[in-house]
């Protein structure tokens, strides 16, 4: 037969700064947990997603993973049109999408000073608070191939004109008021309204700013690509697609599904996602011995009421239990509260890495693994205070004060 | 045969070098229905044999039977559910669970028994009524005066209806008149209830209650009121 719940609720009460204390510092490490596993969660996400398994990417052998160094002739999506049976058309469109993808300095213009000084002076604007933005110079084709591109406000960017992706503010450092239609941004020393936004689907484009290739060509006074990337019809194969760039050695050309280039991407932030779970860890480890702290003290002022409850015949085990509810009990109420704070002021939080900006994931599953790490710490932190208490013998622990 | 018999049993201490005897070879048979004293000065092995009877330690050698059951032969858990069905335990300090209410603090004992639900509060309830504490149900044992703690922790020991109740300096810790009253509520559970009584104390005065008075003296009992015939008692 188990103690009575209402023993191990009352007992928390007993200690009520220390039981509080303890309940501050296990929320705190579930609260950490919650956001490092929505970390992890959430690069994992981005990273996942922004693959189509039936798109090509077509970019420069020199640049290894890093798309933003490659160079590729101008002429290379003439070529991949005119050279592969295999690439996806409809009403006669081949769906090839050039692109320029580069990371430069982006600044916003403020808009209120802007009109200012117009009034005034008719000086242009100043440009403000300049970070790094990824920037995408794309035709008409783009839609075609990045089919998960939905405008959110506004329209398609026409000449001097950009698109921003839901994150591109996250991304910039910037507030999201600033980002919005109708505000001019610079970079490349010209100004660029804003036409409208769009979201891809959680993909990492949703950190980027698009705008026309040949105004950013003509900005940047480039007349290369970045990349070419191909849509295949449904079920298609990257093969040949993979072996005309082989064998067209003159044009330095490297072919790799989209999926698996993200996936390459992913391995690489490999040591991030370990890190992430060392943190785990070691603040899983402080929440352990925050509980198990607070268990030993409960106990050792409790010897002889225990050997008390084993004498009227309670068995060793149903004291145990009892110590681990307590426990539990803690841990519990700590991860319920610890959820409540991440999905309040974390979930969705954008975090800015080079690769752009993606939200932190606090999903059922962080949520899950969360309110385990802390449980699994209620009742691991109770067991050696218990188990130190039992193996003292009842007729000593009868006589301890 | 007896409800508690004792036969031939020993205990000893080692601490370092010093091995102390509290019990040597003691031998000692209690009836259902008595109420037994065991007096004796401080230090002498009183506990010790309650806590044997109790059958919360063990014996280095010799034989514990209590109700029929050869109980130094149980597993560390058989004898923790031996003890919830057999025995009541009364302790100097009332060792009442602070964050439970006197209601609470008797029912605990009756929760390791299948009991319906109406049956365990009306147990309770007798138990409380028998020690004239019924008005105090709902209150914490820091709401209670010693005296009125000490009787929540009689009701505790007699709740279960337990065969033996064992008392080990009941009146200890309280002051005269408290303890007078302690005295007399021993007495009629013993004569009114038919409660089987074995009390420790060192108090010559309190062991006179009990209508039969052991001593512990060096390992040995001597009987210092012996009403039935004393070769089929006690002592060696
Ligand atoms: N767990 C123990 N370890 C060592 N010595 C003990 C232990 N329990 C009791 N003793 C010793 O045994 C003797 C009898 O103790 P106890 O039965 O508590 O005496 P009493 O209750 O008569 O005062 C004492 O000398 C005491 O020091
Ligand atoms: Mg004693």
């Amino acid at each position: 037969m188990l103690l009575p719940w209402e023993y191990g609720i009352r007992n928390l009460a007993r200690r009520p700064v220390r039981t509080s204390l303890t309940l501050v510092a296990m929320t705190t490490v579930v609260v950490l947990i919650l956001v490092v596993v929505g970390f992890v969660r959430g690069l994992e996400r981005s990273l996942s997603v922004s693959g189509d398994r039936e798109v090509v990417l077509v970019y420069s052998i020199n640049s290894a993973e890093n798309i933003e160094n490659s160079s590729i002739a101008a002429q290379t999506p003439r070529l991949l049109t005119a050279s592969l049976s295999g690439i996806w058309k409809r009403f006669g469109v081949p769906h090839v999408s050039p692109e320029l993808y580069m990371g430069i300095r982006v600044g916003v213009v403020d808009s209120n000073r802007a009109a200012d000084l117009h009034d005034r002076t008719n000086t242009e604007a100043v440009s403000e608070s300049d970070a790094l933005g990824l920037v995408r110079g794309v035709t008409s084709q783009a839609p075609l191939v990045r089919r998960d591109v939905r405008i959110l406000s506004g329209d398609w960017p026409g000449p001097n004109e950009v698109m921003v992706g839901e994150l591109a503010a996250a991304k910039l450092g910037l507030p999201a008021n600033q980002i919005v239609v109708g505000n001019t941004l610079e970079f490349e020393s010209q100004q660029w309204r804003i036409s409208g936004t769009f979201s891809a689907g959680g993909s990492a484009y949703e950190s980027e700013i698009w705008c026309n290739l040949p105004d950013i060509q003509s900005a940047t006074k480039r007349q290369d690509l970045s990349l070419v990337a191909i849509r295949l019809p449904p079920g298609g194969s990257s093969a040949e697609a993979e072996l005309f760039c082989k064998e067209r050695i003159d044009l330095e050309i490297q072919a790799i599904r989209e999926t698996q280039y993200y996936g390459g991407l992913q391995q690489h932030y490999g040591p991030v996602r370990h890190l992430a779970w060392m943190v785990v860890i070691l603040v899983a480890a402080a929440g352990f011995f925050a509980g198990m702290n607070m268990m030993y003290g409960a106990v050792s002022g409790r010897v002889r009421e225990i050997a008390t409850l084993q004498a009227m015949g309670f068995r060793r085990i149903a004291i145990v239990v009892s110590l681990v509810q307590e426990g539990v009990l803690l841990a519990a109420t700590a991860s319920l509260i610890a959820g409540g704070i991440a999905l309040l002021f974390f979930r969705g939080v954008a975090i800015r890495f080079t690769m752009g900006a993606f939200p932190l994931e606090i999903d059922g599953v962080a949520i899950l693994i969360g309110s385990c790490v802390g449980l699994v710490l209620g009742a691991l932190g109770a067991m050696p205070p218990a188990f130190k208490a039992l193996r003292q013998s009842v007729a000593v622990g009868l006589k301890s004060i | 045969m007896a409800l508690v018999e004792l036969s031939h049993v020993s205990k000893r201490f080692t601490k370092g070098d010093e091995t102390i005897v509290p019990l040597d070879d003691v031998c000692l048979a209690i009836e259902a229905g008595e109420f037994v004293s065991l007096m004796g000065p401080s230090g002498t092995g009183k506990s010790t044999l309650l806590n044997l009877v109790a059958g919360i330690d063990r014996p280095d050698s010799g034989q514990i039977i209590v109700a029929g059951t050869e109980i130094t032969d149980l597993s560390r858990s058989r004898m923790a559910d031996w003890r919830a069905q057999n025995l009541g335990y009364i302790f100097q300090t009332h060792n009442l669970i602070p964050v439970l209410t006197a209601y609470e603090n008797v029912e605990l004992p009756t929760l390791l028994l299948k009991l319906k639900a109406s049956e365990r509060r009306q147990r309770v309830e007798l138990a409380l009524e028998a020690v004239g504490l019924a008005d105090r149900a709902d209150h914490y044992p820091r709401q209670l005066s010693g005296g009125q703690e000490q009787r929540i922790g009689i009701a505790r020991a007699i709740v279960s209806h337990p065969k033996v109740v064992v008392a080990d300096e009941p009146t200890g810790s309280l002051d005269g008149q408290t303890s007078e009253q302690i005295q007399t509520l021993l007495q009629r559970l013993n004569q009114e209830l038919g409660i089987t009584l074995l009390m420790v104390t060192h108090d010559r005065e309190v062991a006179g209650i009990a209508k039969r008075q052991l001593s512990l003296d060096q390992g040995r009992f001597r009987e210092t009121n012996v009403r039935m015939q004393p070769n089929e008692i006690a002592s060696r």
